[in-house]
């Protein structure tokens, strides 16, 4: 009797066997070619004038219903406040309802949005000494309930943020003014103590509404805890802010009266699924417009399903972090001969090829594909032969045979982190291979990003120097080339533990160009500089790069006339079309 | 009936079930365990399993189970691969059989702790009663009361990134093995210092024990060689479930990405290397899976065999 | 009984308090609040060290525990992160109600944080509580009538390997068949992510369909458990003396199942689901976020990443306190049911 219990057992298993057997052998035969789905659209609206032909008129109906889009967010925002957060889902989202003053098109270049013009040298906007930049505001711009968006909203914005009891998330460059002006309401003078080099790429996004918030710090002292922060019925942009629904979505509806265009999109939501094979399969069935940061391992299933994937390049290049610690880093690592043998013995474009798919190439230098990279920068190829020279060179030999190499009794063992992912930890185990064949011991270790990234107070192990090698993806201030990474303040010691130079580099030639990159206005001149700058870090092999990082967009079939610049990806969002 | 009366007499003739010698728990446990069908199929399919794993070792090496090669990733199934390859070429097949010894490691050694702990705490406080049962019994409400998953994340993130590799015969493990088998176990004990605790409430006011106490026998002996060995069937029970418990609260922490970390392999982060391929690759998560379902569902069994033969009540007699 | 209850809720205090230790202690170690805060590049240095002091915390773990605890309205803290306590403090702390406000969503109260979402996790836990006490009570009872019989072998084989599966891959596994797959198919498919489809509103219909899939994923592993456990106490009791009375008296068959057998049977399972309750919240951070369910589990993890203690630990007090009712809830309604039992 028992006996007919196991029986069944099993074909119960064999069922769950054929039913998976079944599934995959289904996908290949539910893929749409996605190329046809594009082309139909730009015909359909050819013929409407013919009466007899019913899918033209089709075509005409919609005016009446509303086009809704949907985009997938992965991360919740934390707060719509642009002064108090750093995450990227908030700042992007920002575009649609309080809008920058300038935004940046796919190209790179800037362009205008609460403003009439770039200001530069040759317009006045900039003055002779590069300490005054002079903004002037557009006559037609007006904040969602009717005020005009004046200078006065730009100051009050600079104010709040150096004030010291707001707890904004990032005080710079905005305390890098000594003073803001507003000679008239439509003018606004900002001036600095020195020429400030990196204004374009990291100010004014996203202005405060001086009547709506002053009063609040006002009352309270601080606007830490404002209403609007979560509920901001005020913003000036192509979308207005409806509601936002903790936990489940975010919904935007179009602004008539903005002054660019007004949008073809009626509405936008946004969606919270913070699952990524949710949000893939969400895509897939057609339940979201718009995803991000898909990884490279869903592009085909996503393309297969009709969907298409737009990568663009925002500056971010994951690369490896060498710790250059002469107490805590690994003494082999302080030649820069074993630097180089690391990065010839390191195969990262077969790496690219297979775990990538293609879709991204190694990077030579932290500002690849900007201006700022040196001319014909090329990654070091891959010469296992030039890194057991070099490495025999430095010194570096298997003199115990254990496979090895070692030198007055130390052994070349690196220890390597990065958090979680599932692609990082992949290469990690294709690099501790590969490194076999040059004698380079390798020992893996990964944390959660928020322990990985932990400051040197905190006892972040790349922060403390721990790690020989730290592994992420990072950028400058994009499309600004300036970073800190390098300079020799920025060392994290007990009395400054929140240094960020966690390679503990101090390169005198290097931290000079640094410096005076800072205060060259002039966009010649600062590029000389950083090329000389990207020159020695690839020389000397301060950072090495692993592969571009192109921020990736699926973009659904529904969406028309979609642009995704790098900085500013939502810059035409006014002109995006939906087709059912 | 009669015939019971007769063979009294001092010609041994037929044993029958008076003069039959008693059989030992063991003995009578067994006897009720053959009848189990399902039962014998599970502990020998875990027997099976664990051949797999620790035998397998022999048949491919570690160098090989974690030979990358980005070439051949993702291949179905095919000869040369009989489980097919995985993210950056590695066999499957192998992977799982080093996978399986970690995975069972871990739920042995998990279920080792919760046996100590538990019934250390259960046993010292069901016999002692009093202030010590009250204080240890608070305690032991208090882990109860905080959902072990939550307590399993937050203990995770505790120890998260603090312990090195370990090397141990050459190989070379991630520390946060260790983490996991010390989360899983002390997170589950209260459940069996609870049960324990009851058994030792009930049987201390037993005669025997009345008897042993009478005769000076000290506590400890008391507690080990006379109480012990008589509430050992929900303990074994609870052990042996408690393995494919731990088994799974292994796949859950993997999945949620706190638990073992690559490169070394479990089972369970196996199934979260493999959430993102379920439709296109799905050998990926086929395998692993089968085989955690497979051992849990053998443990299962066996549990259920295992309560029915060890419980004195039970119908199977 | 009053004095029962009473001395229970009194023993319930230190308890919380030790919890309340014990859950602050891990979470200091967890990680840094400041490290990316969220964002996709490391946080600046000077940003760092001002936000720290801002915040609070740089202080020694027993003066946040403290703060936490009291509030800091009797001390001065420093407000402008310049390294001078000079503000007046403004929290009262949690034993006046006041639980503090979130370190990533920065300046929302953590009872609005974790309010806005605990309706949510309550629809989806006492849907999945429902249907799975409703279906064990009815298969236990089916199968233990039906013993040996090839639906129970059926039932019972699907329920071990039903208890054997990690949650995680029902619940993908279901989205993939009937969300994804199914629309595919055309067939009449479930929606795969969401509480409701924010286009068309939070209706009761549009919750009720994207209820399906996450119940389903819940309640599927503890239906095999419970089915199986009812299925055994319900032989249990079908074999007792009392019962072979009630059928030698001629009383019809169902008023014996349902009066008689089950009312004992279910005893057990009253323990055992009042003590579940609570865990269910637990069990649901893992279909919360497969399904996107804007529940309190999908909440903590994302607050546990990102190492906000002072939501972390609202979530788990509150949990706790829950637990602690429903045990006392649950000793009464034993008491009430077996009149066997009397508390003193």
């Amino acid at each position: 009797m028992k006996k007919t219990h196991w029986m069944f057992t099993i074909l119960i298993l064999l069922s769950l066997v054929l039913a998976s057997c079944a599934q995959a052998t289904q996908a290949p035969e539910a893929t749409e070619p996605p190329v046809v789905e594009t082309e139909p659209p730009a015909e359909a609206t050819e013929p409407p004038t013919e009466a007899t032909e019913p899918p033209a008129e089709a075509t005409e109906p919609p005016a009446a219903e509303r086009k809704v889009a949907t985009f997938i967010w992965t991360q919740e925002f934390d707060t719509l406040n642009p002064l108090y957060t750093n995450m990227w889902f908030a700042a992007i989202t920002h575009q649609l309802w309080l809008s920058y003053a300038w935004d940046f098109d796919d190209q790179g270049n800037p362009n205008p949005v609460l403003i009439t013009e770039m200001p530069s040298q040759d317009n006045g906007g900039i003055s002779e000494d590069g300490t005054t930049i002079t903004l002037t505001l557009r006559d037609d711009i007006f904040w969602s309930d009717g005020t005009p968006v004046t200078a006065d909203d730009f100051i009050f914005t600079w104010q709040m943020t150096i004030d010291p009891n707001n707890t904004v998330a990032q005080v710079s460059p905005y305390d890098l003014l000594t003073s803001v002006e507003a000679p008239d309401p439509k003018t606004v003078v900002m001036n600095f103590a020195e020429p400030f080099a990196a204004w374009a790429g990291t100010m004014w996004h996203g202005i405060l509404p001086a009547h709506i918030l002053r009063p609040v710090y006002e009352a309270e002292g601080t606007i830490d805890n404002a209403e609007w922060n979560r509920n901001p019925t005020v913003g000036v942009g192509p979308y207005n802010f409806a509601e936002w629904e903790s936990g489940s979505y975010a919904r935007f509806v179009a602004n008539e009266n903005f002054w660019l265009g007004k949008p073809a999109i009626d509405e936008v939501f946004f969606r919270f699924v913070p699952d990524d094979a949710s949000q893939v399969a969400a895509l897939k069935a057609g339940e979201g417009d718009l995803g991000t940061f898909i990884a490279y391992s869903d592009i085909p299933g996503l393309q297969d399903a009709g969907v298409n994937i737009v990568t663009v390049f925002s500056g971010y290049n994951e690369g490896w972090y060498m710790n250059l610690s002469p107490e805590k880093g690994h003494p082999a690592l302080q030649d820069v001969r074993v630097r180089q043998a690391l990065a010839y013995g390191f195969d990262r474009f077969t790496l690219n090829k297979d775990l990538l798919l293609g879709l991204t190439v190694p990077a030579a230098t932290y500002w690849d594909n900007t201006p700022y990279a040196f001319p014909d920068a090329e990654p070091y190829p891959y010469d296992p032969a030039m890194a057991n020279q070099l490495l025999d060179e430095a010194g570096w030999v298997d003199s115990n045979g254990d496979g090895t190499r070692d030198k007055d009794g130390v052994e070349l063992v690196l220890r390597y982190g990065t958090t979680t992912r599932e692609i990082r930890q992949d290469t990690q185990a294709v690099v501790q291979q590969q490194y076999q064949e040059i004698g380079v011991g390798v020992e893996l270790l990964s944390y959660d990003s928020d322990i990985f990234f932990g400051g040197y107070g905190d006892g972040g192990p790349s922060a403390t120097g721990e790690l020989d090698i730290s592994e992420w993806s990072d950028t400058t201030d994009y499309p600004d080339p300036n970073m800190a990474y390098w300079l020799c303040s920025e060392i994290p010691s007990d009395e400054s533990p929140a240094g960020v130079n966690w390679q503990y580099i101090c390169d005198e030639e290097l931290d000079a160009l640094f410096q005076l990159q800072n205060t060259q206005v002039d966009f010649a001149e600062r590029q000389a500089t950083f090329h000389q700058i990207s020159k020695i870090v690839f020389d000397k092999v301060y950072w090495l790069g692993v592969w571009q990082d192109p921020d990736t967009f699926a973009i659904g079939p529904r969406l028309q006339n979609v642009k995704i610049s790098g900085s500013t990806p939502f810059y035409n969002i006014y002109e995006w079309d939906l087709v059912p | 009936m009669n015939s019971s009366l007769e063979s009294s007499s001092p010609a041994p003739a037929v044993q029958d079930m008076l003069e039959a010698p008693p059989l030992t728990l063991g003995q009578l446990t067994w006897r009720r365990f053959r009848r189990h069908k399902m039962a014998i199929f599970g502990a020998v399919t875990l027997f099976l399993l664990f051949i797999y794993s620790f035998g397998g070792a022999f048949i491919f090496s570690e160098q090989y189970a974690n030979f990358t090669e980005t070439g051949a990733r993702l291949q179905a199934p095919s000869s040369t691969h009989p489980f097919g390859t995985d993210t950056i070429g590695r066999d499957i097949l192998a992977r799982t059989i080093y996978g399986g010894q970690i995975s069972l490691f871990i739920g042995l050694t998990a279920v080792i702790i919760e046996l100590l702990m538990g019934v250390m705490i259960g046993a010292i406080s069901g016999y002692y009663g009093g202030r010590i049962d009250a204080l240890l019994m608070r305690f032991t409400e208090a882990v109860l009361n905080i959902p072990q998953i939550f307590l399993l994340l937050v203990m995770a993130k505790f120890f998260a990134g603090k312990l090195p590799n370990i090397q141990v015969l050459g190989r070379t493990f991630s520390g946060s093995v260790v983490v996991i088998i010390f989360i899983i176990g002390l997170t589950s004990w209260p459940y069996l210092a609870r049960i324990v605790r009851a058994e030792f409430l009930s049987l201390k006011e037993n005669d025997f024990v009345m008897a042993a106490r009478a005769t000076g026998t000290s506590s400890t002996e008391i507690i080990f060689r006379h109480i012990l060995p008589n509430s050992i069937a929900p303990i074994v029970v609870s052990g042996t479930l408690g393995v494919a418990n731990a088994i799974l609260s292994e796949a859950y922490i993997s999945f949620l990405g706190m638990g073992v970390q690559p490169p070394t392999a479990t089972w369970g982060n196996m199934l979260e290397g493999a959430y993102n391929y379920i439709e296109s690759s799905p050998w990926l998560w086929f395998f692993p899976g089968m085989l955690i379902l497979l051992t849990t569902l053998s443990i299962n069994f066996l549990g259920d065999g295992l309560r029915d033969a060890l419980d004195p009540h039970s119908r199977a007699a | 009984m009053t004095r029962y209850i009473i001395r229970r809720i009194l023993q319930a205090i230190p308890l919380l308090f030790i919890i309340s230790v014990i859950l602050f202690v891990l979470m200091q170690n967890m990680g840094d609040p400041l490290a990316t805060m969220g964002g996709r590049t490391i946080t600046r240095s000077a940003e760092r060290e001002r936000l720290t002091r801002q915040l609070g915390l740089d202080k020694p773990i027993y003066m946040q525990y403290l703060y936490w605890l009291i509030g800091n309205d009797w001390d001065k803290f420093d407000r402008d992160g310049d390294g001078i306590e000079e503000s007046p403090g403004i929290r009262k702390g949690i034993l006046r109600g006041d639980f503090g406000t979130s370190l990533v969503n920065r300046g929302i109260p953590v009872t609005t944080v974790i309010g806005d979402r605990l309706p949510n996790t309550l629809i989806l836990m006492l849907t999945a509580e429902l249907v799975i006490i409703l279906f064990s009570l009815g298969i236990g009872v089916y199968s233990a009538l039906r013993q040996y019989s090839f639906m129970d072998n059926l039932i019972t084989g699907i329920s071990f390997i039903g208890y054997s599966m990690p949650i995680f891959f029902i619940a993908l596994v279901s989205m993939y068949i009937f969300s994804v797959n199914f629309k595919r198919w055309g067939l009449p498919y479930l929606p795969t992510v969401g509480m409701f489809d924010p286009q068309v509103g939070k209706t009761a219909s549009e919750v009720l369909r994207h209820l399906i899939l996450p119940v389903f994923s819940i309640s599927f592993i503890s239906l095999a458990a419970y089915s199986r456990y009812i299925r055994g106490t319900m032989l249990e009791v079908l074999n007792q003396d009392y019962i072979r009375t009630a059928k030698s008296k001629g009383i019809p068959r169902r008023d014996i199942i349902f009066v008689h057998a089950l009312k004992n049977a279910s005893l057990p399972i009253v323990t055992i689901i009042g003590l579940d309750l609570p865990l269910l919240l637990a069990g649901a951070v893992v279909t919360e976020r497969i399904f996107a369910w804007p529940g309190m589990g999908r909440l903590f993890l994302d607050h546990l990443t990102r190492s906000d203690t002072p939501v972390v630990m609202g979530i788990l007090l509150l949990i706790s306190v829950a637990v602690v009712v429903f045990q006392i809830l649950t000793d009464i309604t034993y008491a009430w049911l077996d009149p066997r039992i009397t508390y003193k």
